[in-house]
C-alpha cells in the first residue's frame, strides 16, 4: 500500500482530482495519444508508486497505449509520462529499470526459453546474465534445461517466458499487459502471488486486465479506463459496491406484462419500465429485492414468467456507466 | 538490481547474434541458393558456347546484367528489409528497442547480419560464375569486390526500408526494377542514386570492358555506396529513435 493515498469510496467515478501520489515512480500527466482522427488516450492523469496496481478496461479502452507511453514505445501526443523521473523514450538508463511483458505474442520462436530470457538479460546489461534467466524462469516456474524452442509452447507458456523476460533485469518498474491470459487456474494463482510478492518488495508493477474477477485477487488499487479516458481511481472495492449499487436492466419475458409492470412500479421496486407485446424491461437499483419478490408478485397476478435476464450485467456495461457519470 | 546500459560494441554483437538468427531460415536459404545457382548455370552456359568472341565482355555483361541485377540486389533485400522489419511487424522489435542501449547499435548489429548472411550467396556464385565464363582473373576480383561494395550498400538502404514501410520488399522491388533498371538509363542524376550504377562502375574500372552506367572511376564506384550505407544506417538510427514501436 505504501505511495498509494486511496481516495474515498463516494471518490471512485468519477476521479474528483488528479489520482497522484507522493513517491511517484510513473507520472502520467494530462496525457493524450491520437493516430490519426482516433483518440486514444485522451487527457488522462495519474500517477502510481510501489505495489500492485491494476488497469481495469474492456478491450480497446487504451490500456496498451498507456503502457506504451510509460515505456516510451510511443511518444503522446500531449501531456508527459516519466518513469523513475525521466522519459524512456530518449533514458537509456531508465530502459534498464523497466520490465515489460507486451501483450502481443511473438517472441524469437527459434530460441529456447532459457536462451531467449538469458538475451533478455544480455541486452539489459545483467552481470550474470545465465543465473538471472534460471532465477526468472524458476519464478515463473519453468525450466531452464527445457530444449523445446520457443514456437512449440502453449499460450500460457509463452506467457510466462514473456514474464521471465520482463523479470530478469530485477526492474524497478514492472509493466504487464494483460499477463494472466492464457494461463490454467494453478499458474494464475502462482503469477497472483509472484505480483504481490514483487509489490511487497517495493516494486511498481502494473497489471492491466479486462476481467473484474483478475483485478479483484491483483490487489485493491485499481485505475479503471474506458473510451482512452480515467473513468475512475480507488479501491477495487469500492469499484464493486458502484457496480453492485447501480441502476440495473433487466428484461422480464411475461405473459402479462402490463399487469406485471404496474405491480413492481406500485411497490417501488422499479425505477423505470418499458413494456412490449411479451416482456418489460425495468431499470432498478433494488436488484436483491426486485429478485426476491418478482415472482412472488407474478403467482398473485397469475402471471407466468417465461424469463428474468440481467441485459447489463457485465464489465462494458459498468465502465459505460462510469464513463457517461464523468 | 536493474540492468545497467550496454556498452555499444556489445549492443552491436547482441543485435548481430539475434538479427542472424532470425533470418536463416530454411525456405529463405533454398530460394536464395536456386537463385544463385541459376546465375552460375547461365554463366558456365555462356563460357561454354562456340560462338563467344570475347569472354571477358561476355562475363562483364552477365555479370553486370544478370547477377548485380537479379542476385546481389535481390538477396541483400531479401534479408536487410526482414532485418528489423519483420521484428517491426511482428512485435518482437520491443526485445531490442527497450533495453538499455543506443540506436545506432541496433542499426549496425542488423546490418551486419544481413550483410553476414547475403554476402556468401552473391559472392560465391558470381566468383563462380565469373570463372566458368573464364573471363580471367581481373574479372573475378572485379565481381567480388564490386558484390561485396553492393552487398553494403544495398543491405543498409533495405534496413531502412525496412524501418521506414509496412511492405519493403515491395518498395524494395520498385527501388530495383523500376528506378535501378529504367529511371537511372534516362538520367545522371537518376543514374547517380542507383547502387547498380557504383558496382557496375567497379567492374569495368577494373576489366576495361565499357558498360552503360559504369563510367565512374573506382575509387567513387567504391566509395560512393559506402556512403550511401553509412546514410542508410545513420537514417535508421534516427528511424528507431523516433519510431513507434509495437
Amino acid at each position: 500500500m505504501a505511495g498509494w493515498a486511496p481516495p474515498a469510496a463516494a471518490d471512485l467515478p468519477p476521479p474528483a482530482a488528479p489520482a497522484t501520489v507522493a513517491d511517484a515512480m510513473v507520472e502520467v500527466e494530462h496525457v493524450t495519444k491520437s493516430f490519426g482522427d482516433v483518440v486514444a488516450v485522451s487527457d488522462v492523469t495519474f500517477s502510481v508508486g510501489p505495489g500492485v496496481t491494476a488497469l481495469l478496461g474492456p478491450n480497446g479502452a487504451g490500456k496498451s497505449t498507456l503502457f506504451r507511453l510509460m515505456c516510451g514505445l510511443t511518444a503522446p501526443t500531449k501531456g508527459t509520462v516519466r518513469v523513475l523521473g525521466a522519459d524512456a523514450r530518449s533514458d537509456r538508463e531508465v530502459r534498464g529499470r523497466i520490465g515489460l511483458a507486451p501483450q502481443q505474442d511473438a517472441l524469437f520462436d527459434r530460441l529456447t526459453a532459457s536462451r531467449f530470457v538469458e538475451l533478455a538479460g544480455r541486452t539489459h546489461g545483467v552481470a550474470d546474465p545465465t543465473a538471472a534467466s534460471h532465477r526468472a524462469l524458476d519464478h515463473v516456474a519453468l525450466s531452464a534445461d527445457e530444449t523445446k524452442p520457443l514456437g512449440a509452447y502453449s499460450k500460457g507458456m509463452r506467457q510466462r517466458v514473456k514474464l521471465a523476460a520482463a523479470l530478469v533485469n530485477e526492474p524497478d518498474v514492472l509493466i504487464l499487459d494483460e499477463p494472466l491470459t492464457g494461463l490454467d487456474p494453478v499458474q494464475r494463482n502462482r503469477m497472483i502471488r509472484l505480483f504481490h510478492e514483487l509489490g511487497d518488495d517495493g516494486i511498481c508493477l502494473l497489471v492491466s486486465s479486462h476481467v473484474l474477477d483478475e483485478v479483484a485477487r491483483l490487489g485493491s488499487r485499481v485505475l479503471v479506463i474506458a473510451q482512452g479516458r480515467l473513468a475512475a481511481t480507488g479501491d477495487y472495492r469500492d469499484l464493486r459496491n458502484l457496480m453492485d449499487d447501480r441502476p440495473h436492466r433487466i428484461r422480464v419475458t411475461t405473459d402479462s406484462p402490463r399487469p406485471l409492470a404496474a405491480a413492481l412500479v406500485d411497490r417501488g421496486l422499479v425505477d423505470g419500465v418499458s413494456v412490449s407485446a411479451a416482456a418489460l424491461v425495468v431499470d432498478t437499483t433494488d436488484v436483491d429485492g426486485f429478485g426476491r419478490q418478482i415472482a412472488v408478485i407474478a403467482r398473485e397476478l397469475g402471471a407466468r414468467l417465461t424469463e428474468v435476464e440481467p441485459t447489463d450485467d457485465d464489465l462494458e456495461s459498468v465502465f459505460r456507466y462510469l464513463v457517461e457519470r464523468r | 538490481m536493474s540492468g545497467r546500459p550496454v556498452g555499444s560494441l556489445d549492443a552491436v554483437r547482441l543485435t548481430y547474434g539475434i538479427v542472424v538468427r532470425q533470418l536463416v531460415t530454411r525456405g529463405r536459404l533454398i530460394a536464395l541458393v536456386i537463385v544463385g545457382a541459376a546465375v552460375a548455370v547461365v554463366a558456365g552456359a555462356i563460357g561454354a558456347a562456340d560462338e563467344i568472341d570475347d569472354p571477358l565482355e561476355a562475363g562483364v555483361r552477365v555479370i553486370a546484367d544478370l547477377g548485380f541485377t537479379a542476385l546481389v540486389s535481390i538477396v541483400a533485400l531479401v534479408f536487410a528489409s526482414a532485418a528489423l522489419g519483420d521484428a517491426r511487424e511482428d512485435g518482437t522489435l520491443v526485445y531490442l528497442w527497450l533495453r538499455p542501449m543506443h540506436r545506432w547499435p541496433i542499426a549496425v548489429g542488423a546490418w551486419g547480419a544481413a550483410a553476414t548472411v547475403s554476402l556468401p550467396l552473391t559472392v560465391v556464385p558470381l566468383a563462380v560464375a565469373s570463372s566458368l565464363i573464364d573471363g580471367g582473373g581481373s574479372l573475378t576480383g572485379a565481381t567480388v569486390l564490386a558484390t561485396v561494395v553492393g552487398v553494403v550498400a544495398y543491405a543498409a538502404i533495405f534496413v531502412l526500408a525496412g524501418l521506414l514501410f509496412k511492405n519493403s520488399i515491395v518498395w524494395g522491388l520498385g527501388y530495383i526494377l523500376i528506378w535501378e533498371g529504367i529511371v537511372a538509363a534516362f538520367g545522371d542524376l537518376a543514374a547517380r542514386l542507383a547502387i547498380r550504377g557504383y558496382t557496375r562502375s567497379i567492374i569495368t574500372a577494373i576489366t576495361d570492358v565499357d558498360l552503360e552506367l559504369g563510367d565512374l572511376s573506382l575509387a567513387a564506384g567504391i566509395a560512393v555506396p559506402l556512403v550511401a550505407a553509412a546514410l542508410a544506417l545513420a537514417l535508421a538510427s534516427r528511424r528507431l529513435a523516433k519510431m513507434d514501436v509495437a
